[in-house]
């Protein structure tokens, strides 16, 4: 899923200044899971915004609205009657979430209420680390389904550093060496063998590196 | 102590933490009005219903949970207790003071706990005044 933590609240009041009636809109999937932008959070922003604001002697009105994914038009499209009634829409997606709904209302402003930070998983409650990078052109099946791109802090390829200790990281202890699990992984798999293939510099093309990405699926386009 | 106002408290319990009935020989009603929500357990109060107290004119919302380790539901009581210290921060950042939300460790077998609660309670609002997003 895609992980992002809510602005600060003295933030988000910044953005919001200019406008007399907001649209707090959330979305119920990847946000919703890392606690950003769900039903619930938006719920909690909208009235934390308007105790806060009343608090300030603004004169605001903050409405609430949720939908089940903010990066696909068919579910975007069930918030147009609330954000038509608005002067601003406060979007709790991600970054994808917010620009889609820009493109789809053009004369409102949109803003965004969530720093977008990685694609990730949950580790346990409360905790999510970055697991994929989005290169666009996936090794995992030669690490054992762990990625030195995303997980080793030098991007290593060819086999760890030297630097790590005890399966920590050098660079930082909260960080498992990630060449110490594939190498555990691939025991496990009996698949050891796969470090003794050599993998050459990787071709950075695919990834946002090489310009902005997009993936055409002929067969869904009618 | 000195109050110039009659102090709007909401009280959000768990049913094994707290009764009603308690509050029944206190003076609810001539130094403050009191609202009680009771769940069946306290990790039912969601974060909105807090604020949303506060939205409906609470000057100050306590929620009382078991003591810790006697949760009938294992952990609620905790749950209950990181939520609140989260939230008494965001009442902070939008100038409202944390210290209008409390967090009380009880049980129903303590009758007389609520008289030191809700004098806590009047204390403190002595000091820091309405809800000023009333």
């Amino acid at each position: 899923m895609i992980v992002g933590e809510q602005k600060p609240v003295a933030e988000i009041k910044e953005l919001l200044a200019p406008y007399k009636k907001v649209l707090i809109l959330g979305c119920n999937t990847c946000v919703k899971t890392c606690f950003a932008g769900g039903e619930d959070e938006t719920a909690v922003l909208a009235s934390a915004l308007r105790l806060g604001f009343k608090k300030d002697g603004k004169d605001m009105e903050i409405n609430e609205f949720t939908v089940e994914r903010q990066c696909e038009n068919e579910f975007i499209k069930e918030a147009a009657p609330m954000v038509a009634q608005n002067d601003a829409v406060l979007s709790l997606a991600c970054g994808a979430g917010v620009q889609d709904i820009a493109r789809l209302f053009m004369s409102t402003p949109v803003l965004p209420g969530v720093n977008t930070t990685f694609i990730g998983i949950q580790e346990s409650n409360g905790i999510f680390t970055e697991e994929c990078s989005g290169c666009g052109n996936c090794g995992l099946a030669v690490f054992g389904g762990i990625c030195p791109i995303t997980r080793c802090s030098k991007k290593l390829l060819n086999g760890p550093c030297g630097g790590s200790k005890n399966g920590i990281c050098e660079i930082n202890p909260d960080t498992l060496c990630a060449w110490n699990l594939i190498i555990e992984r691939l025991t496990e798999l009996g698949q050891l063998d796969n470090l003794r293939r050599y993998i050459p510099p990787k071709n950075w093309q695919t990834s946002l590196s090489g310009g902005p990405r997009r993936l055409v699926r002929e067969d869904h386009i009618i | 102590m000195n109050i110039d106002f009659k102090p709007k408290i909401t009280i959000f319990h768990c049913i094994n933490a707290f009764n009603e009935a308690y509050l029944q020989p206190l003076d609810v009603g001539k130094k403050f009005e009191v609202k009680v929500v009771n769940l069946a357990c306290s990790s039912m109060v969601k974060d909105v219903f807090l604020l949303r107290a506060f939205e409906a004119g609470a000057d100050a919302v306590a929620v009382l949970v078991c003591p810790e380790g006697h949760c009938r539901y294992v952990e609620g009581n905790i749950r209950a207790k990181k939520r609140i210290g989260w939230l008494q921060n965001l009442l902070d950042e939008i100038g409202l003071n944390g210290k209008r939300l409390y967090l009380f460790n009880t049980s129903a077998k303590n009758k007389p706990a609520i008289k030191d609660i809700i004098k806590q309670i009047m204390s403190d609002m002595a000091k820091i005044g309405r809800n000023p997003a009333a």
